[in-house]
């Protein structure tokens, strides 16, 4: 069944102009003046099936927020179709809105001043969640995200772990059939960023929840999304599985090498097909990798040769490095 | 320019706010003869004085509405840091024009009053005016002071003090005989705003004073003045080296 | 309907938290209490024992001015700028994706703040009035009943008015023009500043057929007995009505623009 049809959806938004001088600021009270406008979004097109996790990742600005908003209903698209849970979103915002829940990793649904189990009291008599659903999902979430502690908590004061923590319950309180995150582990240490991600594993096993998630952590896309689609200037260009997006785009690691002093500067001629030098700075050394074809032990044996090895460290690919190359046109884009 | 005209309109809506007083004052005057036996004219004067006095000390402290902002943030330290004295710095730290406003509107009314009220200039007289506002503007820039220095303590119940900063403006444009004995003792001898507005234009009008103070009582103005910003910077500087021991 | 009960209620227990914070906005309301009773007793020296200027004598006179003080927190008669601030700062977003009516949301949440202020502010303000100076106290009990139904009418014009203030701002590049027009129409035209009735009759006529009446005069002339209970009361309805209305229709041309621009 699909849950999320999406069809050349689009949306430009006009840009506002400052008016000058004192008649003009003036003039400003009471009218704005437009110029020009800013395609965010450029007729994007995808279908989401039940139960599936999605990962819809770019860089800043991509329009991946702009997207969602429509999703929800926030926004009105320029032109084009959607359907979420078989209804238009921005002719139906307030009855989806009972059908989908949301997390924006910067924003929080709960209220400041409140308490979090106020702030969770309040929202179940907002989505009117009968008393035993919602001490059931608190007790879950409870106990799978450890709220216990800060349930009492007025929301000002939770760190940002136990805030996000809280504003997941909160989006999950009514059973929603699609869930929507944007950037849910951003800026959060790694137990919460594993709790948060065991939870929603979990979350979709059980229920069979529709998520769509936006990120730049490509952890949260490796543990928790099968299917991912990128998005940049307002344009999908890729919308497959994630092990073939890796081993097109992103199959490089890098492999730092701290040598006692300067290595043999025979060490760039290891360069080869799946194996490139990228920089010598010193005593150290900065060793791209082909992923499939060389383990990090066997890189680092190699560079071994050229000098006395002291330390290392390796880096995965971030998805903002796979983007960028995806757009710089190194491997021609689509499937 | 966005600046410029954005300067203007901040100083155009602070006019706007404080019409509002002005226009109680010729509603009431509308209405009634006269105010614990003052003209229009009188009482104009005295809100001419204070408008003038209070917005010139406001301009020139805006800095000290920071101080709690930046006791919070942390960034107080950076103001600790430079070479001038810790007061000096505070009040640097932002210089603010918004109650240009409330100045311009202070000379109209000032200049409605003259227009209203039978001077009988003179030399002292044009002094006094002047040692007035300035005295006035010493007072309310140690008032300013002194709700920053409670913040460096607590940021609770600060707004306490507008009690005496907006209130004791408020109470300088009407006579001082018209309030009870409490608000007298508390304007006059403890925070002298009645020597800003009162006392001069009773010197300026040739009335002696209802209360029976002697004529001279005036010149204590700027001597009681000099006491209460002498407390306030001795609060200044207990603030300051609080600030020091506890880092917050 | 219960939800919005629910937000009301803890509105309303959230104002008790801050008690430092009312005891120094009681202070500051009683000082200028008694300073501006004191100007106004002094407009009457000049006069007979007992006489009515503009519909006031010198006790209604200053029994208008502390309840104008008890009125300050409950019903806000100056710039109150919460929604633009959600608006501003992106929060927003999240309450157009709750299943919610935005403006009563807004609109019992601030009953619910009106309400604790009454009790935290408004009383204890009163109280010291009446201790400090002679007040004049509503003849009979309904008149009682009358104005403490008066006040929460009070406080959802006051909400309106500053309703359609927060979301005119988000049209605007800059709200600090409209912020000082706020003061000064609200004060002005409520009759916090000055009793309407002192106004020229020019003047008068243009404010009494204005809403922003029901904010505070309306509750004084029925403490005092200068208008009927049944028609306070129902200029408080009618106006409350027309406010909500101009509120909905405001709140669809800004969310037409919220979704279509993005905010």
């Amino acid at each position: 069944m699909t849950m999320i049809s999406v069809r050349d959806l689009r949306k430009t938004f006009p840009i506002k102009k400052h008016a000058g001088g004192f008649v003009g600021s003036l003039a400003s009270l009471f009218r704005s003046e437009y110029e020009g406008e800013f395609e965010a979004v450029k007729g994007i097109s995808f279908n989401i099936e039940r139960g599936e996790m999605v990962g819809y990742i770019g860089p800043n600005g991509a329009g991946k927020s702009t997207t969602i908003k429509m999703l929800t209903g926030i926004l009105v698209p320029t032109s084009g179709e959607a359907t979420v849970a078989g209804m238009v979103p921005w002719e139906t915002r307030k009855q989806l809105a009972l059908k989908i829940g949301v997390v924006f990793g910067q924003r929080t649904q709960l209220w400041w001043d409140l308490a979090l189990i106020e702030s969770l009291e309040l929202l179940k008599y907002m989505y009117r969640v009968p008393d035993d659903r919602f001490q059931h999902n608190l007790n879950t979430a409870t106990e799978l995200l450890g709220l216990e502690e800060f349930l009492r908590t007025p929301v000002r004061q939770l760190s940002l772990g136990q805030r996000m923590r809280g504003d997941l319950t909160a989006a999950l309180l009514h059973d929603p059939e699609i869930l929507y995150l944007d950037e849910p582990t951003i800026g959060l240490d790694i137990v919460a960023k594993a709790a948060i991600r065991d939870f929603l594993s979990e979350l979709n096993r059980a229920r069979q929840t529709t998520v769509l998630l936006t990120t730049h952590d490509l952890d949260d896309i490796e543990q928790l999304c099968p299917r991912i689609m990128v998005i940049d200037h307002g344009d999908v260009m890729y919308d497959g599985g994630l092990s073939d997006l890796k081993q097109r785009w992103g199959g490089r690691r890098q492999l730092i090498v701290d040598f006692a002093s300067e290595p043999d500067v025979a060490i760039s001629e290891l360069t080869n097909g799946n194996l490139e030098v990228i920089s010598i700075d010193g005593p150290r050394a900065t060793i791209a990798f082909d992923r499939d074809s060389l383990s990090a032990p066997e890189v680092l044996s190699r560079a071994g040769a050229y000098g006395d090895i002291r330390d290392m460290s390796l880096q995965e690919p971030d998805i903002e490095d796979v983007i960028k190359r995806m757009y710089a046109g190194k491997i021609p884009a689509g499937v | 320019m966005a600046y410029r005209s954005s300067f203007l309109l901040q100083i155009f809506a602070n006019f706007l706010i404080n019409t509002a007083e002005v226009l109680a004052l010729f509603a009431m005057f509308y209405q009634f003869d006269s105010m614990g036996g003052w003209t229009l004219g009188e009482v104009a004067l005295l809100h001419g004085m204070s408008m003038i006095a209070f917005s010139l000390g406001d301009m020139l402290t805006i800095g000290m509405d920071y101080v709690a902002p930046q006791i919070r943030s942390g960034e107080f330290d950076r103001v600790l840091t430079r070479p001038l004295s810790s007061w000096m710095n505070a009040v640097t730290s932002e210089i603010n024009l918004r109650h240009l406003g409330q100045l311009i509107q202070g000379f109209l009314v000032l200049t409605f009053a003259f227009t209203q009220v039978n001077i009988d200039w003179s030399v002292t007289k044009v002094l006094m005016l002047i040692g007035a506002i300035l005295t006035g503007v010493a007072l309310f820039m140690a008032l300013f002071t002194v709700e920053a220095i409670f913040s460096f303590w607590t940021v609770n119940g600060v707004e306490a003090i507008n009690a005496f900063t907006y209130g004791g403006s408020d109470l300088a444009q009407f006579p001082m005989h018209v309030f009870g004995r409490t608000l007298r003792v508390l304007f006059i001898w403890i925070i002298p705003v009645a020597f800003v507005t009162y006392y001069p234009a009773l010197y300026l009008l040739d009335k002696p004073d209802p209360l029976g103070m002697p004529g001279w009582f005036v010149l204590l103005g700027p001597v009681i003045t000099a006491v209460f910003c002498g407390v306030v910077a001795w609060g200044w500087n207990q603030g300051i080296r609080h600030y020091r021991s506890t880092g917050s | 309907m219960r939800m919005y009960y629910e937000l009301a209620k803890r509105s309303f227990q959230q104002q008790f938290a801050y008690r430092a914070a009312t005891l120094a906005g009681l202070f500051t309301n009683s000082v200028f209490g008694v300073m501006l009773s004191s100007v106004y007793l002094a407009l009457y020296w000049d006069k007979p024992e007992n006489a009515s200027v503009g519909g006031f004598t010198a006790e209604q006179a200053v029994t208008y001015t502390w309840i104008g003080q008890a009125l300050i927190m409950p019903v806000i008669f100056w710039g109150w700028w919460l929604i633009i601030d959600t608006i501003r700062s992106g929060a927003v977003v999240m309450d157009m994706l709750k299943p919610m009516d935005y403006f009563r949301y807004w609109l019992s949440r601030d009953l619910g703040r009106g309400a604790a202020q009454v009790i935290t502010r408004g009383i204890p303000t009163l109280i010291i009035g009446s201790i400090l100076f002679d007040l004049v106290w509503p003849e009979s009990w309904q008149r009682w009943v009358a104005f403490l139904i008066s006040v929460p009418f009070a406080v959802t014009v006051s909400f309106c008015l500053r309703f359609m203030f927060n979301l005119w701002g988000f049209w605007l590049l800059d709200h600090r023009g409209i912020s000082s027009l706020v003061i000064l129409v609200t004060g002005v035209f409520s009759g916090h500043l000055l009793p309407i009735n002192w106004y020229p009759p020019a003047i008068r006529d243009f404010i009494n057929v204005l809403p922003f009446r029901s904010m505070m005069m309306t509750p004084v002339e029925i403490w005092l007995g200068q208008v009927s209970i049944a028609r306070g009361l129902a200029m408080q309805v009618f106006w409350s009505a027309v406010m909500i209305g101009c509120c909905y229709l405001v709140l669809h041309f800004a969310e037409r623009k919220v979704v279509v621009q993005g905010g």
